[in-house]
């Protein structure tokens, strides 16, 4: 989402306002637009053969060498060419030109093509190559995002060079936003950056992804009974915060070394797996199966020290480990922070920017522990249940974690197991006395709702449903299904030439490139969710919807996301009918379906 | 010392704001300043500091002109410009290499890189600017092979700064699009682009305009 903090529609105003600065000569041989210089025009004759004909104002030329054509997969099309006129000047050398009109044929053989040329102005300008896309019926597609300010298209880069040719061959024209960290280094240095990053942690503290912290930092001080008194509460969320904030830093230490995307690493089904197995350990230790517990002889020595010190070293290890949990949710400014450090190698800046960014996250749950104290009430049977509350809140979470990788169904029996069991423990089926209390009542009468949503969430699982919020689904499929069961189809590549062919044949429409793999859950996520969404399966029908599957992890794949300057999966990239990116377009990682619906609407005509 | 409550709830909503002033200071700066890729300034483009400079490096005029070794516009205007820059003495004079016709345009740009590299810019760049507007690799080699540049040398030298050159092509290329220059040449005279060959008149013209200005 960070990228899209920089839209391309001011930096377009700020070179307009540059450009007033730098008055334009007014001379009457200012030359001409190119492409009113050298006006196309395609007709397409009897035997499907297209006849390119190139208007050529006066004082204007074409050089016949660099009239060309080639077709999506790079390949060179043969043109019949007219001679030309040799060109007399000894500057030019030898070669041959045209003037006034030219027209040349090419049989494509229904596939779009791709035309060039290059050409002058009589004792004045050479034009950067020109090139033009055609489509499968030879109409000529309409021209690259027009320079608003003067831009040119992008062709006017100079050609690769000989050592660098393989730097991008997808033919694509990427918006020039520019990367978070970048951007911020540039204008204010390392300080913004990492103050930028405190307070964007700050606020991705209010994200769903971090709620799970609340109760794990909650339950970490629930299990501290009545010892607990505030200094020695922050104490330990202070521990658990900043050692989060630690391995956020560690992660963009050993980015910077190893130069790899650790993103990977933090989405990998193991990661996932490790953590749920963690957060099963941590509820079974809240339902009193055991205590966790440093080692004794490391417990008894901090002991000695300083009283009963030796859970702060527990706290900072859960903390940790927690930075995992959040890792997949932070993306965005992940993938910012990481690339940038990777890029530049700047291990201080980066490991301080992720450092506070884990710092940032942390903040209000130093409020845990600061209040945590005083709000709850001391000791006793209170305690004991919210140890078990946390307890299924913990295993909640690990089922969601894992829902992640799990099959649909399995996910849902899953809680359906949770919601029974926890339903039971509550007294849904125990029988009320007369003279029951409220509050068991109150437990009863919860524990029948989670009885019910329990039930239904198996129902769900047998009926082989996929979506925990929406466990009947497959009931309802004979209203809902033509919008839900017709997932949008994606063309699937893997490699650059792939990709070409691909964008070849999805003609003039706009583009979508979804770089997803398969050991990405958030791209899983999104499949699910926003992709599945009717609108957005809707708004998708204009575009042509390609899969960049980076699941093997290998020469090409690194290749395609270079060329796309993609940090790793999931991102989106959008382009427009002429294969530009729509400046602020892109998403990266998680998104919902008005996101998406916003990036597709600025591609779409 | 003890920590109380107080000296927390007060470090904590110093911390919080600080982040929150942050996030406030570096969204209002990209609201503010367009932050994107592509903001050039003056001084990028008369002042960048890998480009070689010709003429007097000191003076207090400067002409920029984007060109390509093959362009036979620059090339025919390019002894009667030097000679201008050169009779005036108080010119800086900035060649910006902008390939826009192919490979050997490209290779040619990278001779020259490297021959500045090793103290020989000028002569390098003299020597193409003096040949017939289309070139093969091959004739690149020779022209500056004649004019005494050892090419495999320069290829080397361009090759071990290969970051700052290409570096330059990129910034060039970048500021050509962003200027909305069409091809080559183009004339930046004081703070004004001139696009397509000037001939002396004009270029005198433009001159005393900028002085003016």
């Amino acid at each position: 989402m960070m990228t899209r903090l920089f839209p391309l529609s001011l930096t377009l105003a700020l070179v307009l306002a540059f450009l007033a600065t730098w008055a334009t000569a007014q001379t009457h041989d200012r030359p001409l637009q190119p492409q009113d210089a050298f006006a196309l025009t395609v007709t397409r004759d009897a035997d499907g053969e297209l006849a390119l004909t190139w208007r050529i104002a006066q004082g204007y030329y074409l050089y016949r060498s660099q009239l060309a054509a080639e077709n999506a997969a790079g390949e060179s099309l043969p043109l019949t060419l007219p001679k030309g006129e040799p060109y007399e000047d000894p500057y030019f050398g030898e070669g041959e030109i045209y003037r006034d009109e030219v027209t040349a044929g090419l049989k494509t053989a229904g596939q779009p093509v791709t035309l060039h040329w290059q050409g002058c102005q009589q004792d004045g300008i050479c034009y950067a190559p020109q090139s033009v896309r055609l489509d499968a019926g030879g109409t000529v597609l309409p021209p690259a995002a027009e320079p608003a300010a003067g831009w040119s298209p992008q062709e006017a880069a100079p050609a690769a060079t000989p050592d660098t040719a393989a730097a991008t061959g997808s033919g694509l024209t990427l918006a020039q936003d520019q990367g978070l960290v970048q951007g911020l280094a540039v204008r204010g240095g390392g300080v913004l950056v990492v103050a930028g990053f405190l307070g964007f942690g700050l606020l991705l503290a209010f994200t769903p992804c971090v709620f799970p912290m609340f109760p794990i930092v909650a339950g970490m001080l629930a299990r501290q009974g009545e010892s607990l008194t505030a200094r020695r509460g922050l104490l330990l969320t202070g521990a658990y915060v900043v050692a989060m904030a630690g391995a956020f830093g560690l992660l963009g230490i050993a980015a910077a070394w190893s130069g790899a995307n650790l993103q990977m690493l933090l989405q990998s089904p193991a990661a996932i797996a490790v953590v749920a197995v963690l957060f099963v350990a941590l509820a079974l230790s809240m339902f009193g199966f055991y205590d966790l517990q440093m080692p004794v002889a490391l417990q008894s020595r901090l002991g000695r020290v300083a009283g009963r010190r030796g859970s702060v070293g527990g706290a900072a290890a859960l903390g940790f480990t927690s930075a995992l949990i959040v890792g997949p949710c932070v993306t965005a400014p992940l993938a910012g922070a990481l690339i940038y450090i990777a890029q530049t190698g700047d291990v201080v800046l980066g490991a301080a920017a992720l450092f506070a960014l884990g710092l940032g996250q942390g903040l209000p749950l130093l409020a845990i522990g600061l209040f945590g104290p005083r709000i709850l009430p001391r000791g006793g049977g209170w305690m004991e249940g919210a140890k078990l509350a946390f307890g299924v809140v913990f295993l909640g979470f690990a089922i969601w974690l894992a829902g992640r990788v799990l099959p649909g169904p399995l996910t849902l029996a899953l809680w359906a197991v949770l919601l029974v069991g926890t339903a039971v423990f509550l007294g849904a089926l125990d029988r009320l006395d007369g003279d029951a209390t409220r509050n068991r009542r109150l437990g009863a009468a919860l524990g029948v709702l989670l009885l019910f949503g329990g039930l239904i969430q198996g129902f769900g699982a047998a009926l082989g449903a996929h979506d925990p919020l929406r466990p009947l689904a497959p009931l309802a499929g004979g209203t809902a299904a033509p919008a839900a069961q017709a997932p949008t189809q994606f063309a699937s590549v893997t490699t650059r030439a792939g990709l070409k062919q691909a964008l070849a044949s999805g003609g003039d429409r706009p583009a979508l490139l979804y770089v997803t793999a398969d050991w990405c859950v958030t791209c899983r996520a999104i499949e699910r969710g926003p992709l599945a969404d009717p609108a957005v399966h809707a708004a998708l029908a204009g575009l042509a919807p390609i899969k960049l599957d980076v699941s093997d992890f290998n020469a090409e794949a690194q290749a395609l996301m270079r060329d796309l300057a993609a940090a790793g999966p999931p991102t989106m990239v959008f382009l427009d009918a002429n294969r530009a990116e729509a400046p602020g377009s892109r998403l990266v990682g998680d998104l919902d379906a008005q996101a998406l619906l916003a990036s597709i609407g600025k591609v779409s005509p | 010392m003890s920590i109380t409550r107080r000296d927390i709830l007060g470090f904590g909503a110093g911390a919080g704001l600080t982040g929150i002033a942050g996030a406030a200071i570096l969204l209002g700066r990209d609201a503010g300043d367009a932050g994107g890729g592509e903001q050039i300034g003056m001084d990028d483009v008369l002042r960048d500091p890998d480009n070689p400079v010709l003429g007097n490096p000191d003076g207090a005029l400067t002409i920029v002109e984007y060109f390509d070794y093959q362009c036979p516009y620059c090339k025919m205007g390019h002894p009667m410009l030097t000679r201008v820059a050169e009779e005036d003495g108080d010119i800086r004079l900035v060649m910006k290499d902008w390939p826009i016709f192919g490979a050997p345009s490209v290779l040619a740009s990278q001779l020259v890189f490297g021959a500045a590299s090793t103290g020989s810019y000028e002569p390098a760049h003299t020597a193409l600017m003096a040949t017939q507007a289309k070139l093969s690799e091959d004739q690149i080699r020779q022209v500056l092979a004649d004019a005494g540049i050892d090419t495999e040398k320069s290829l080397d030298a361009y090759r071990a700064e290969r970051d700052k050159w290409d570096g330059l092509l990129a910034r060039n290329s970048a500021q050509a699009a962003a200027l909305g220059l069409q091809g080559t040449p183009a004339f930046i005279i004081g703070t004004t682009i001139y696009p397509g060959a000037l001939d002396e008149t004009r270029l005198r013209r433009a001159i005393d305009q900028a002085r003016r200005a």
